[in-house]
């Protein structure tokens, strides 16, 4: 029960945020598309650079547990292509559209709808996908820095140092 | 770094990414929970399905591993919509809106033809995400 009321309140702190950061319209996610405004990536690289900090941190001191996800190259690389597709269509992603509809642009409700029904389609392909797509490059529960044979931190301080590369030439454009 | 973006009365993306990732941390730390939102459109479509055909959901391969049930990432999207509700109507941003104005610009203010580009653009973005395994 308390797992449950962790999650609605992780939630309404998340969204709240996501709010004022005005993120999730689709203007911005557009915007960020069509490199025209790049709020929404100035707000999720901020939120991973703090992220990855603290989680590592955390799990140096044997505080939390990481949730490795598997690299499968074959269904990373054609859904990432996939998703973008649709993401590009329907301007907001799956967690964005809840948020939308929470500020009233209720077009969201029209991808919420599609979403569930992609979700369905592809609980019906899965097992063909679990014959094909998802063996093409299937690496495992790796990191970066296992991949690259590198200190966890040593990565962490260049993905940290390339992102305020990139907001300083966002502002310079005007992004 | 001013809190206030100038034009739109909204937050510094900067500072709002930030305490989002604050977020993050604790709820890795206290709860244990990565923040995540696409298999609950899994999840949920599961359940919807049960109500119509509980012995084919509870056959399916998909549906063995993200089991149709309430859990602690479907409260959380849960979550992001009332977060989003309470912080659009304390400062005024709240619009009930059917069609987006940079939409509206390029391709008009017909509210069907942006609902089925929605729809159609949700079911191929869930499709990708859910293969890619985001």
């Amino acid at each position: 029960m308390s797992d449950l009321l962790y999650g609605v309140i992780t939630g309404i702190l998340f969204g709240f945020l996501l709010q004022k950061g005005r993120v999730l319209r689709y203007d911005k996610q557009l915007g960020a598309l069509r490199l025209k405004d790049m709020t929404i990536v100035k707000f999720m690289l901020s939120s991973i650079m703090v992220g990855m900090v603290g989680v590592y941190f955390l799990s140096d001191l044997g505080l939390v547990k990481l949730s490795i996800r598997g690299i499968n190259l074959g269904a990373n690389i054609l859904g990432g292509l996939t998703f973008g597709i649709g993401w590009a269509l329907l301007g907001y992603c799956p967690g964005t559209s809840l948020g939308a509809v929470g500020e009233g642009r209720w077009d969201g409700l029209w991808g919420i709808a599609g979403m569930l029904v992609g979700a369905a389609i592809y609980a019906e392909a899965f097992p063909v996908m679990q014959s094909t797509v998802l063996t093409w490059g299937n690496l495992g529960r790796i990191t970066l820095p296992q991949l690259l044979g590198l200190n966890h931190w040593l990565v962490i301080i260049l993905f940290i140092g390339g992102s305020l590369a990139l907001f300083r030439f966002f502002e310079k454009q005007g992004w | 770094m001013p809190l206030k973006s100038s034009h739109d009365g909204g937050w510094n993306p900067y500072v709002a990414g930030a305490l989002s990732g604050v977020v993050s941390i604790l709820s890795v730390w206290v709860a244990g929970r990565f923040l995540g939102a696409s298999t609950t459109f899994v999840r949920t479509a599961g359940l919807i399905e049960s109500l119509f055909a509980p012995e084919r959901v509870a056959q399916m391969e998909l549906f063995r591993l993200e089991i149709p049930q309430i859990d602690w990432q479907w409260m959380f999207v849960v979550g992001i919509l009332l977060g989003s509700l309470l912080s659009s109507l304390s400062d005024g941003s709240f619009r009930w809106q059917a069609v987006p104005d940079m939409w509206a610009e390029k391709f008009g203010s017909n509210k069907l033809t942006r609902g089925l580009t929605a729809f159609s653009g949700g079911v191929i973005a869930m499709f990708g995400a859910r293969l890619a395994g985001g």
